[in-house]
């Protein structure tokens, strides 16, 4: 039995075959065209309610001069002799980095009555007024010298590498027992304050800030009328070791370095001055000693920071 | 008929046949008694076949037509796909060149868009875009999660705090009048908040008896709003309400209300109202420039903390505070011993007091506050504030369709849940949508002025 061959595959196709797929029909530059406008809408939203998000522009500090230094005198606790040589060793050794100075008086600030000793808080704050493109604002009281010129602020305190290795982990803020420590993660970056304790506590004799809106909030919570009003024994230094104490964001940006770092003391509670480190202090001038002993002690550094410097 | 499957013979009799439930629906079954099959009685099969042949036990009325397949048969076998001959092949005709789905609605259509110019059909196509955008907005919840996204709508950057169950706890009992009061504020707020894609936290109040061994109650504010920045990483503006208050306009938009326009809305220099008579600016001979300046830096982002001010001093019954550094130094800084100490006597709306005193005494705070005009989002009714009368900077005016309602104080000697329900009452009458208009304001005036009668429509 002979079955048929399966019938082939005709030779002459229909004529006209539709197409395969509806979508086609459709000219696909036409739908190149409208995804493309899709796309260029949802961009456009995008750029134009994204530019929006506003945020506090942070203003750029240029970083000149680096450093200022700042010092209140209190004119009536210490001979002039001594102001006019603790002002020339401050101006040689901005002279000597491109630093500024802002040395004023005391009194030229209205403290409503409280110690002289606040005076430092808007020299600060002054300095900052006047040289708003420094990086840091250094204060050193009246009753010291800068005995090691060739160190510089910045690097030698206040690069970040130099904080991270210096600052003081995990230590109680008012010795000895304070249960407030220091921050033991703390980026050098992210340092704006930096000061050291003496035996006694914080010492606000020496500190450094960097600047900053931190440093415009620190200051003018530190300036506050109801802490200059209460009385606070040591005045500034035990109102500072309050807020340190009591509000998280100033501990957050504060670093305590070892006392030579920036306040080496002649004599007294605390660290000695060693030769080479950047700066002597003289507590014996603080809190109305008498102004006489304070000049004695330091006419012996006057021979040794001239010659340091070079100038004699 | 068709059908996937052969029906299979079961022993015991009758077919097993899933395609063929013909019985179900309003027939009589008169076989049911006299075979058992496989269905429990309802011999599918056997009722088939008489029915087919038409025998019924009951000849009476029942016809053809009966049950869903026999209705239904045209129609469905019409929707299935059919096999069709091109009438031009006949030379092959046992070859089939193609098959298509030839539902006659599906060529109805066809034809009809075929006859419609093209012109009506592209004007065709924009309505329907525009009924699907309708639908996919307004109808699908795609609408909020347009208004709440930070790059489109931008709600997710808005969280308002609800200071709730004020007063409750242990110590005081809450009445009706308190809880209800309590209810219509936080729907009112919920309500708000679903409106404009934004986030609701409601704090528990009575949470301040942790903070009275530390003299603090009432600063727990401070708490509540850092909290609500840590649990709402997206927000920019913390809004705190506190619960007294009551959203009138829900139409409004804290972003067109407010925010796209800031340096329009907000003031800074508090001498263009100033009750307290604070000196501004603060001027110190070691101040910089943008502290002594009246307007601050006078950069609207530079403002991180907007309130509005009442007859007497600062009002935080209603504020806003930005998300910033600046934000966490002023919650830090806000509560200090020693400052209390000091104040706690004079100090008589606590929180409210130290923050004057931080403005007063402070230029970095001065320098990011600004003022909202006080009906922006805090109008009084006018039980408060209203020992000099009424005065258009502060109290509620209805025609202008003031935002929020404060009724600040109300629970030192006023009716708290009265002037609430007055003011939701007022908040619906001025929202009502425009078929509630015509019914109410047309259609039942004329029934009234016809008939003398009132009704409610």
């Amino acid at each position: 039995m002979h079955f048929a061959y399966p019938p082939r595959k005709s030779s002459n196709p229909p004529p006209f075959l539709p197409r395969s797929s509806r979508i086609s029909t459709l000219r696909r530059n036409r739908i190149k065209f409208a995804a493309i406008a899709g796309l260029s809408i949802i961009f456009l939203i995008w750029l134009f309610s994204g530019g929006k998000t506003k945020h506090s522009p942070q203003r750029i500090i240029t970083g000149t001069p680096p450093v200022v230094i700042v010092t209140a005198f209190e004119e009536k606790t210490v001979g002039s002799e001594f102001i006019r040589n603790a002002k020339s060793n401050r101006r040689e050794y901005a002279k000597m980095h491109g630093y500024k100075t802002h040395l004023v008086s005391a009194g030229d600030y209205d403290l409503n009555g409280s110690p002289l000793s606040w005076a430092k808080v808007p020299a600060m704050r002054h300095a900052m007024a006047k040289y708003p493109n420094a990086r840091f604002f250094w204060y050193l009281d009246q009753n010291s010298l800068i005995m090691n010129p060739s160190l510089k602020v910045e690097d030698y305190v206040m690069s970040a590498r130099k904080l991270e290795s210096n600052m003081i982990k995990d230590l109680p803020v008012v010795p000895p027992d304070s249960i407030i420590k220091t921050f033991s993660h703390l980026k050098g970056d992210d340092v704006s304050f930096v000061l050291t304790q003496d035996k006694e506590g914080l010492s606000s004799g020496s500190f450094i800030i960097r600047n900053g809106d931190w440093a415009e909030f620190f200051l003018d919570t530190w300036f506050d009328p109801l802490y200059r009003s209460y009385n606070f024994q040591k005045a500034e230094t035990h109102a500072l070791e309050h807020i340190v104490q009591w509000h998280p964001t100033i501990l957050s940006k504060l670093a305590i370095v070892p006392q030579r770092l920036i306040n080496a003391y002649s004599k007294g509670q605390g660290d000695l001055y060693k030769e080479d480190d950047i700066v002597v202090r003289f507590p014996g001038c603080l809190f109305g000693s008498n102004p006489s002993e304070c000049e004695e002690e330091a006419k012996k550094f006057l021979p040794r920071w001239q010659k340091a410097f070079g100038l004699s | 008929m068709p059908l996937s499957r052969s029906p299979s013979p079961i022993p015991g009799g009758g077919w097993s046949s899933p395609g063929l439930n013909i019985n179900s629906s309003g027939q009589s079954s008169p076989a049911a008694a006299s075979f058992s099959g496989p269905n429990g009685g309802n011999v599918t099969w056997e009722s088939a076949r008489l029915k087919s042949q038409g025998v019924s036990g009951y000849p009476s009325f029942s016809t053809q037509n009966q049950g869903f397949f026999t209705r239904h048969m045209r129609r469905i076998s019409r929707s299935l796909p059919t096999f069709q001959v091109s009438p031009d092949q006949y030379g092959e005709k046992e070859k089939l060149v193609r098959s298509k789905w030839n539902a006659p609605m599906l060529d109805r259509i066809r034809g009809i868009a075929a006859r419609i110019g093209r012109k009506w059909k592209i004007r065709m196509l924009i309505a329907a875009i525009i009924l699907f955008c309708y639908l996919l907005f307004w109808l699908t919840p795609l609408g909020y999660h347009y208004r709440r996204t930070t790059w489109l709508g931008g709600g997710q950057k808005f969280v308002i705090i609800l200071a709730a169950n004020v007063g409750g706890g242990v110590m005081e009992w809450k009445g009706a009048r308190e809880w209800a009061i309590e209810r219509d504020s936080v729907r009112n707020k919920r309500k708000y908040v679903s409106r404009w894609g934004y986030d609701l936290e409601i704090i528990d109040m009575s949470t301040k008896k942790r903070y009275a061994h530390e003299w603090r109650e009432s600063w727990e504010k401070v708490d509540s709003i850092r909290n609500s920045f840590r649990k709402y990483p997206k927000a920019e503006w913390v809004w705190w309400l506190d619960l007294n208050t009551f959203v009138m306009e829900p139409s409004y938009s804290l972003q067109d209300h407010i925010f796209n326009n800031l340096e329009k809305h907000v003031y800074r220099d508090i001498n263009e109202y100033n009750p307290l008579n604070i000196s501004h600016p603060l001027k110190g001979n070691y101040l910089d420039e943008a502290s002594q300046n009246v307007t601050g830096d006078g950069d609207p982002n530079s403002v991180n903390l907007i309130l509005p001010q009442d007859c007497s001093g600062f009002n935080l019954g209603s504020f806003f505070v930005r998300r910033s550094d600046w934000t966490d130094r002023l919650l830090d800084i806000w509560w200090d011993p020693v400052a209390y100490e000091q104040k706690h006597m004079e100090w008589e709306h606590k929180e409210q007091d130290a923050l004057e005193q931080l403005y007063t005494t402070q230029p970095w705070i001065r320098k990011h506050t600004a003022f909202l005009p006080q009906r922006k989002i805090n109008s009084f009714p006018n039980g408060a504030c209203s020992d000099n009368g009424m005065d258009p900077r502060i109290h509620y005016n209805q025609n202008d369709r003031d935002f929020v309602v404060n009724m600040a104080g109300c629970e030192w000697g006023r009716d708290c849940w009265g002037e609430m329900y007055n003011f939701r009452e007022l908040s619906y009458y001025l929202n009502r949508n425009p078929w509630e208009r015509f019914k109410e304001d047309l259609i039942a005036v004329i029934w009234f002025k016809l008939t003398g009668q009132k009704v409610k429509l």
